[in-house]
C-alpha cells in the first residue's frame, strides 16, 4: 500500500480559556490516501472542525496546538514536541508560516465551510472571489483565471454561469454558495479538501444534490477529502473509510462497510441506534442517554463510560487508545476495554450503573470536584 | 445604475424631512414669548411705533400666512431680511458658512484620515501595546468636551508656547492683500493652515476618538468572519487580508458613525467657535436666538438642516456603494 497522502499523529489542540484549559483534540490519529474520501464522525463538541482546522494551522486564538505531527504529501506541516521545561514548540521540521501559505493552502489542501451564508464575502462578485483565488493558487493570469472561474461555475451546475459570475453572494441561495465554495475548492486543484460539515446547513434535498455532485467531481478530479459530519447517512453514502470522534478522541476507525455492519465501539453502536432507519418502525428514537460532558472537565478512565450502556468498573480507571480489534482481518481499530486486544481486567468487573442522564450527573460533578 | 437610482431616492426623500424642519423651526420660534419688535424698541414702548415695526418685517399678519410665504420665499433662495443687522439674511449665511464648512470639513478630514488607520493597526495588534495606548487615547477624546481641548490648546499653544494663533480664521483661498502676514498664495495657505488647526484639533478630536473606537471594534468583528477565515485558509496573505477583504466590509459601521457624528460636530462648530472667535455660522445662530432675529435664526437652522440632511445622504450613498445588498434591494 502507497504511503499515505496525509498522517496526523498523536495531535492535540487545546485552547487556553479563562475557565481552564480545554483538550478539544486530544491525541488523535488518522491518515487518508489518495483519492479516499476519509469521514470525521462525531456529536457537536467532539473536535472534529478544530481537528481539521490544525491540518492547515487554522486553529485561532486562544487554541493552539501543543503536541502531534501532521505530515502531507512527505512535508511536515506541523510538529509540536514538548520541551524539558513542559512548554511545547515547533521542532525545525516544521516548515515556515509563508511557505505554507504559499504552497500549501489553497494550493495542495483546500477548505469548504460549514456555513455557505457566511463563507463569501459580502462586498465582493461571486466570480471575482473565484478568480481571485484561483488566480493566486495556480498561477494564471487575470483572463485565464476568469475565464477558469467560468468554467467551474457551470461544472459545479450554476445555470448561465457566465451571468451569474458578476453577482453578489446575496443574490445566490445557500445551495448555490456551497456548491461556488465547491467549485472553489476543486479549482484551485488540491491534492486533499477539507469539507467541514459543508451540507449541514442546507436543507436535504439541496444536501442530496451536493452529495451526487461531490462523488461525481471526485471521481473526475480524484481529490482525497477529509470529511467532517456529524450526520451517519452522509457517512454511509460517500466515505471510503471512517473515523468516530468522541470528545476529543477517535474511539473507531474502520473502512464504512465494517463500520456499518460490524460495529466494535458502544459509542458508534449508540450513534446508529439514534438514527432513524427506513426499514424499522420504531415507536420513538434511541438517543444516546445524557449529554457529551465538557471537553474542559473529561471524565477520567474512558471519556464515554458515563453514557455507555456496556460500562464497567474497569472503565473508570482505563482510558484505552484505539487498537487493531479484529485481528488484522480489516485495517478496524477502536478503543474499548471490552475487546481482547486490551488485555484489562473487563470481564471480571462488575458493570456500571447509568442509568438516564447518568452523563448529566458525572459531568456536573466532575465540574464541582475539579475547581 | 442600481446605485444611481438608489441616490436619486434618496435625495427626494429629503425633501419632506427639510420641509419639517423649516415647519418645526418655523412654529417654536414664534411659540417663545416675545419678538424682536420689542427688543428694538426697548421696555414700554410707543404702541404705534410697535405696529409700524411690525407691519415692516410681516409680523403682523397671521402665522400661516407667514409660513406659506416663508416657504415661497424659501423656493427661490430668499430667507428675508435680518432684523438686527437689516441685510438679506442670505447675504449674512454667505459670510458666515464658508468659516464653519471650513471648520468641519477638515476636522472630519483630519478626524477619519487618523482614526482609521489607528483603528485598524489597533484591531491588527490586538490587546497589544499599541493597542492598549491606542484605547486609552480613544477613551479620553471621547469623553473630553471639545471646548475644553480648545481652551487647553490656546492656553499651551497660544498663550504659553505662542506659536499659534488663538483666534480667527483665515479663508485659504482669500487673496494676498486681505491677509496680514502673508504676501503670496503660498504665504496665505501657510496663514490658514496655522489658524485652522488649533480649532481643527479641538472639534476634531471627538470626531476621531469616536471613529477609532468604531473602527477597532469593526474589524476585529470583520477579522474573525468566515470569509476571512476562507481567504487565510486559501492562502491570501494577512496584508491583502487585511486591507481588501476585511476592510471594505468593517467601513460600515463606520461609515454610519460618521453620519451620526456630523450632529455632534454642528454642535461642538458653536462652542469651538465661541472659544476661538471665529465668526461662523455657530456663533450667528447663538447671538441671533439672544436677539429674536426670527429671519436669521430660521435661515442658519435650515443651512444647518441642510448640510446635515446632506452629509446623511453622502453616509447612506457609500453605504450602497460598499455593500450591494443596500442598492440592490430598493430594486424591489
Amino acid at each position: 500500500m502507497s504511503a499515505p497522502l496525509l498522517r496526523v499523529d498523536d495531535l492535540q489542540v487545546q485552547f487556553f480559556t479563562e475557565d481552564g484549559v480545554v483538550r478539544a483534540v486530544d491525541g488523535i490519529s488518522f491518515d487518508v490516501r489518495e483519492g479516499e474520501l476519509v469521514g470525521l464522525v462525531g456529536e457537536s463538541g467532539a473536535g472534529k472542525s478544530v481537528a481539521v482546522s490544525a491540518i492547515m494551522r487554522l486553529v485561532e486564538s486562544p487554541g493552539r496546538i501543543v503536541g502531534g505531527h501532521i505530515e502531507f504529501k512527505g512535508e511536515t506541516l506541523i510538529e509540536v514536541e514538548r520541551g524539558d521545561d513542559g512548554e511545547s514548540y515547533r521542532t525545525d521540521a516544521t516548515i515556515p508560516d509563508g511557505e505554507l501559505r504559499e504552497r500549501i493552502r489553497g494550493r495542495e489542501i483546500a477548505i469548504i465551510f460549514q456555513d455557505p451564508m457566511e463563507s463569501l464575502n459580502p462586498v465582493f462578485t461571486v466570480g471575482g472571489q473565484l478568480r481571485e483565488f484561483i488566480e493566486l493558487n495556480r498561477d494564471l493570469s487575470e483572463e485565464d483565471a476568469r475565464e477558469e472561474a467560468v468554467r467551474m461555475l457551470r461544472e459545479v451546475g450554476i445555470p448561465e454561469a457566465a451571468a451569474r459570475y458578476d453577482d453578489y453572494p446575496h443574490q445566490f441561495s445557500g445551495g448555490m454558495r456551497q456548491r461556488v465554495l465547491i467549485a472553489m475548492a476543486l479549482a484551485c486543484e488540491p491534492a486533499l479538501i477539507i469539507a467541514d460539515e459543508p451540507t449541514t446547513a442546507l436543507d436535504v434535498t439541496v444536501e442530496a444534490q451536493i452529495l451526487d455532485l461531490v462523488d461525481e467531481l471526485q471521481e473526475r478530479y480524484d481529490t482525497s477529502f477529509v470529511w467532517v459530519t456529524h450526520d451517519m447517512g452522509v457517512v454511509a453514502e460517500i466515505c471510503d473509510r471512517v473515523n468516530v470522534m468522541y470528545l476529543g478522541e477517535i474511539v473507531e476507525q474502520a473502512p464504512v462497510d465494517d463500520l456499518f455492519y460490524d460495529t466494535q465501539h458502544p459509542y458508534t453502536e449508540a450513534l446508529l441506534d439514534s438514527v432513524p432507519r427506513p426499514d424499522e418502525t420504531v415507536e420513538e428514537l434511541n438517543p444516546i442517554k445524557g449529554v457529551m460532558p465538557e471537553a474542559i472537565n473529561p471524565p477520567a478512565g474512558c471519556r464515554f463510560h458515563t453514557r455507555c450502556p456496556d460500562a464497567r468498573e474497569a472503565c473508570k480507571t482505563t482510558n484505552p487508545d484505539c487498537r487493531d480489534v479484529t485481528d488484522g482481518v480489516t485495517e478496524h481499530r477502536a478503543a474499548c476495554i471490552k475487546h481482547d486486544a486490551f488485555e484489562t481486567t473487563y470481564e471480571g468487573s462488575p458493570p456500571l450503573e447509568t442509568g438516564s442522564g447518568g452523563g448529566f450527573d458525572v459531568s456536573l460533578s466532575g465540574g464541582e470536584t475539579d475547581d | 445604475m442600481s446605485l444611481l437610482r438608489y441616490s436619486g431616492r434618496r435625495v427626494v426623500q429629503a425633501i419632506p424631512v427639510l420641509l419639517g424642519v423649516v415647519a418645526i423651526t418655523f412654529t417654536l420660534i414664534n411659540a417663545a414669548p416675545g419678538n424682536p419688535v420689542e427688543i428694538m424698541l426697548g421696555p414700554s414702548p410707543n404702541q404705534a411705533a410697535v405696529e409700524t415695526l411690525k407691519a415692516k418685517y410681516g409680523l403682523d399678519q397671521p402665522l400661516h400666512v407667514r409660513f406659506w410665504k416663508y416657504l415661497v420665499n424659501l423656493v427661490q433662495l430668499d430667507m428675508g431680511r435680518s432684523i438686527y443687522y437689516d441685510a438679506p439674511v442670505t447675504t449674512k449665511i454667505a459670510q458666515r458658512l464658508p468659516q464653519t464648512i471650513l471648520l468641519m470639513v477638515s476636522s472630519f478630514a483630519f478626524a477619519i484620515a487618523t482614526a482609521v488607520p489607528l483603528g485598524v493597526i489597533s484591531a491588527k495588534r490586538r490587546n497589544k501595546p499599541t493597542d492598549h495606548v491606542t484605547r486609552i487615547v480613544s477613551l479620553v477624546g471621547v469623553s473630553t468636551p471639545s471646548f475644553w481641548i480648545g481652551l487647553v490648546l490656546i492656553l499651551l499653544f497660544s498663550y504659553n508656547l505662542g506659536v499659534l494663533p488663538a483666534t480667527n480664521l483665515v479663508m485659504p483661498w482669500a487673496h494676498p492683500s486681505n491677509v496680514t502676514g502673508a504676501s503670496t498664495r503660498l504665504g496665505v495657505l501657510y496663514v490658514a493652515g496655522a489658524h485652522l488647526l488649533l480649532p481643527m484639533l479641538s472639534l476634531g478630536t471627538l470626531q476621531m476618538a469616536a471613529i477609532t473606537r468604531i473602527e477597532r471594534s469593526s474589524m476585529l468583528e470583520v477579522l474573525s468572519d468566515d470569509y476571512v477565515r476562507l481567504a487565510r485558509a486559501y492562502g491570501v496573505t494577512e496584508r491583502t487580508i487585511l486591507r481588501k477583504h476585511a476592510f471594505r466590509n468593517a467601513q460600515l459601521p463606520v461609515i454610519t458613525i460618521i453620519g451620526l457624528q456630523l450632529t455632534t460636530a454642528i454642535g461642538g462648530a458653536v462652542l469651538t467657535e465661541t472659544v476661538f472667535e471665529i465668526n461662523g455660522m455657530g456663533r450667528l445662530i447663538v447671538s441671533s436666538i439672544s436677539r429674536q432675529d426670527f429671519p436669521v435664526v430660521m435661515g442658519t437652522t435650515f443651512v444647518f438642516a441642510l448640510v446635515f440632511v446632506v452629509g446623511v445622504i453622502l453616509t447612506d450613498i457609500s453605504y450602497a456603494y460598499i455593500d450591494p445588498r443596500v442598492s440592490y434591494g430598493d430594486q424591489e
